[in-house]
């Protein structure tokens, strides 16, 4: 049987839906039985998701520097 | 995976597109206080934070220019990243700046010391409180040690988890940019989450970092 450090190997592949029918069985067969993996995968998951917003979003200041710089190329271009 | 890229990186709203195509100001303005940030860090794994702004600024400009040609087939996040990719390693290419990459493959898996000798959890996670899940990794009090553990983490490792997780990128073409084995990206990929599912279950359990 699969050990809990194995499936915690394999996971990113299950999520990935990477792994073949027969490992897709043993890993179920696995969290049938063990609940720290069951909360394990629940719980990278979500970690994942949470994982493109992690740097946040920019503040005005920010923003305006890029809208500046894209501003002034825009007239640059146009001189030329 | 599609459902974890469409999420907060993707799921192009139709009305926010057309916007953007058309040139909306705001709309871009929005584009950019989304995005920005993660861009820089993807540009910082690969230049160097000193250079970072500047390439992800160079992006932008891009970005601005060739709105029209965004198709919608990938999200708007992914599209975002391969431009500073691209910006990233002509800014390289231009001052001939020779950056390679640190190669750790033999730093040790960051969840190890979780598991007994017979591979059973001896310190199994923590249970997670049920905050909405897009918020997990934005909690004020995880921000500086999120900072810390992505300034130490190895090039390799953070620029795969920058450009995968974050940025949605495939797999295949993240292994090409970085001239590194499907297998090597995976144990570093698995080594970087493992690092940020440790500093999450580790907070969620003390409430502290
Ligand atoms: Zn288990």
């Amino acid at each position: 049987m699969l050990k809990c450090s194995e499936l915690v190997e394999r996971s990113d592949a299950l999520l990935a839906g990477e792994l073949s029918w027969r490992q897709r069985m043993s890993f179920r067969m696995h969290l049938f039985m063990c609940r720290h993996c069951r909360r394990y995968v629940k719980q990278l998951e979500r970690l994942l998701r949470a994982i493109p917003g992690m740097h946040g979003k920019a503040n005005e200041a920010e923003v305006e520097q890029v809208m500046r710089r894209i501003r002034e190329d825009d007239q640059e271009q146009h001189r030329h | 995976m599609s459902a974890i890229a469409s999420n907060s990186t993707g799921g192009v709203a139709v009305a926010q597109l057309q916007a953007l195509q058309a040139g909306d100001d705001a709309a871009f303005r929005e584009l950019v206080r989304d995005h920005h940030r993660a861009l820089t860090a993807v540009a910082n794994s690969i230049v160097g934070q000193s250079d970072a702004e500047e390439v992800v600024q160079i992006a932008w400009i891009k970005a601005h220019q060739n709105m029209g040609r965004f198709e919608g087939r990938a999200s708007l996040r992914t599209w975002l990243t391969r431009i500073v990719i691209n910006e990233s390693k002509m800014w390289l290419r231009k001052y001939k700046r020779e950056r390679s990459l640190q190669v750790d493959i033999d730093s040790p898996q960051p969840l190890a010391d979780r598991f007994s000798s017979g591979g059973h959890w001896s310190k199994p996670p923590a249970a997670w409180h049920n905050d909405t899940p897009d918020d997990l990794l934005m909690v004020s009090e995880l921000a500086d040690c999120l900072d810390h553990l992505l300034g130490d983490m190895p090039d390799q490792q953070r620029s795969l988890l920058e450009m995968r997780d974050a940025g949605g990128m495939p797999f295949d073409e993240i292994c090409n940019e970085l001239t590194i084995s499907a297998s090597n990206a995976r144990v570093l990929l698995h080594r970087a989450r493992s690092q940020l599912f440790k500093l999450v279950d580790h907070y969620q359990e003390t409430g502290e970092c």
